[in-house]
């Protein structure tokens, strides 16, 4: 390990967020698919999509999809759990925290201080993990008919979150303050004076 | 033939004729272990051949008008980006086909039976499945079906985005444009109207009635009861004739079964014929439920949480993982 480096995230870490976002993305597109909007918006008419408006094929996809994002999430969950490591869980006071820190990425005033995560990562983080929990039960359970309407449609509005809140997740490198963490999703590591900037109170 | 549609209402507790069926026939209804199947005597329908409509389907017609959609001109546009749109309101008039205005129809079918000609007719509307992918596939869970057995869709909440015609093996479902929720999102380019199709006659059912193509039909070439009994009367009646069943495991099972002396795989080429869309006849095949197709796949997403946390625990067991990594 290089001294002006700083390790963020482990390999295992790497891997499930990867595994997630790479089967996370396949459901939403296979999602889709089985609606099926791809024909609707001749999707389908792109050369080398044209498999995209095949119901059966988008569902066998979303299916193989859903194995791999659910073991991750559920490696993901017990994996921190069996370690004690909890620092991305959201804290109390982060709302506000969060507002400070958007205000001073807009003004330019320097951010409150922050560990390992910043409170809006805190929050995300939340609010990601727990609508995936939804897609992941939901998806699950084959319940009987007089249920099955509410579970549907609570996929389907679980979707639309997931939709919204994974555009954000990759829209927030846009961001300039944000992108030197970019790189330490491929190599785990991040520049040791980022860290000490940014994240003050993380305990290097 | 000992079969007759008394023998079903005896099977079910009520020894009165059909059409007057008094209202104790509800206490079936609301007991939930006792699933409607309805069975369609082929040897005894003869299409009403003498009217224009037979009286079925004339039946279906007036007891539902009233549930027909009445569009929004403004909305009857073309789906953007496609250049269609599904509008059978000019055409409420049609009776040979599935529609939104038309939610039964008979099938007439010749067929060349030891050298000569025979016709064969059939009543043909959804068929209510034990295993409705329209019902579980359904994004917005309006495709619902009765613990009882009828298979219906709400109108409120429909988007018309016709999934549930998709994977019905019989297409059953039919769309009519410029009606329902979608017509609220305008200009937003999603979902196209709402589906109609048979729901069995979940009211009269529910009030301890029968059916109103049934109470229709002259030769009685419909009856409805509880599934088992059906089931049985269905063998009973193919056995008297040396004749077959369609609907018992087709598609995993439906609630209707087809009783003919005629092999349901003559009728279905014989339907087929000269046909190259198959998507435009309703047809006799052995149609895959979509619900089985990815089974295996299903079953081993179940094993997925667990799988997961093995790997966890796997992991998690390493010391070096774990001191490479401190926060
Ligand atoms: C990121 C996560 C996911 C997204 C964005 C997503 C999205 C969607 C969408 C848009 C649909 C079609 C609309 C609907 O029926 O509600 C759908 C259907 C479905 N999803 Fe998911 N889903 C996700 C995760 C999962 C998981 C983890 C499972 C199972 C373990 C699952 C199982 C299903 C099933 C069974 C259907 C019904 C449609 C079919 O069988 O083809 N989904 N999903
Ligand atoms: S016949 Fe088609 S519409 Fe009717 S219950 Fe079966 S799948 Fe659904
Ligand atoms: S059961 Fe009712 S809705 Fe269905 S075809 Fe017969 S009359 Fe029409």
């Amino acid at each position: 390990m290089t001294n002006n480096k700083v390790t963020r995230h482990t390999r295992a870490v790497r891997l499930t967020h990867w595994t997630v976002a790479i089967s996370g993305f396949v459901l939403l597109f296979s999602g889709f698919g089985t609606m099926p909007l791809y024909a609707r918006f001749n999707i389908n008419k792109i050369p080398g999509l044209s498999w995209s408006g095949d119901f059966l094929i988008e569902q066998g996809l979303h299916y193989c999809a859903a194995i791999i994002f659910t073991a991750a999430v559920f490696f993901h969950l017990v994996f921190h759990l069996r370690r004690r490591e909890f620092a991305a869980l959201p804290k109390k006071g982060d709302v506000k925290e969060s507002l400070e820190i958007v205000k001073a990425m807009v003004t330019g005033s320097p951010e409150p201080p922050s560990g390992k995560f910043l409170a809006e990562q805190r929050l995300a983080y939340a609010a990601i993990g727990a609508t995936s929990l939804v897609l992941i039960a939901t998806g699950l359970i084959n319940l009987d008919p007089a249920f099955i309407q509410t579970v549907t449609l609570t996929h389907t509005v679980a979707t639309m979150l997931f939709l919204v809140l994974f555009l954000l997740h990759v829209g927030a490198f846009l961001i300039k303050a944000n992108r030197p963490l970019l790189p330490s999703m491929v190599t785990g590591r991040v520049r040791r004076n980022y860290a000490e900037h940014r994240h003050t109170e993380w305990e290097i | 033939m000992k079969f007759s549609r008394r023998t079903f209402l005896a099977g079910m507790g009520a020894a009165t004729a059909a059409a007057v069926l008094p209202k104790s026939r509800a206490q079936a209804a609301a007991d939930s272990s006792d699933t409607y199947a309805t069975l369609i005597d082929l040897s005894r329908c003869d299409g009403c051949s003498a009217l224009n409509t037979p009286l079925c389907v004339a039946a279906c017609r007036t007891k539902n008008a009233s549930r027909f959609p009445e569009p929004d001109p403004a909305m009857l546009k073309d789906y953007w980006p496609k250049n269609f749109h599904e509008d059978w309101s000019t055409r409420r008039e049609i009776t040979y086909e599935l529609t939104p205005y038309n939610w039964l129809f008979v099938e007439n079918v010749y067929l060349d039976i030891d050298g000569k000609e025979e016709q064969v007719n059939i009543p043909r509307r959804c068929m209510h499945c034990d295993n409705p992918p329209c019902v579980k596939l359904c994004p917005f869970g309006t495709a619902k079906k009765d613990k009882n057995g009828p298979v219906y869709i709400d109108p409120v909440a429909c988007f018309g985005g016709a999934k549930c015609r998709a994977v019905c093996p019989w297409n059953v479902p039919q769309r009519q444009a410029g009606v329902g929720v979608y017509t609220y999102l305008d200009p937003v380019p999603v979902g196209g109207g709402v589906m109609y199709k048979c729901d069995l006659c979940r009211d009269l059912l529910a009030e301890g009635g029968i059916p109103a193509c049934m109470s229709a039909c002259p030769k009685q070439a419909m009856t409805i009861g509880k599934k088992p009994d059906i089931q049985r009367h269905a063998e009973e009646l193919a056995a008297s004739y040396s004749g077959y069943v369609y609907g018992k495991t087709e598609h995993g099972g439906t609630g209707t079964l087809y009783v003919s002396k005629i092999p349901f795989e003559k009728i279905d080429a014989a339907l087929m014929d000269g046909i190259n869309d198959s998507k435009k006849v309703m047809r006799f095949h052995k149609p895959d439920n979509v619900m089985q197709k990815h089974s295996a796949l299903v079953k081993t997403a179940l094993f997925a949480p667990v799988a997961g946390v093995i790997g966890a625990f796997a992991a998690t067991v390493s010391k070096r993982e774990d001191s490479n990594d401190q926060q």
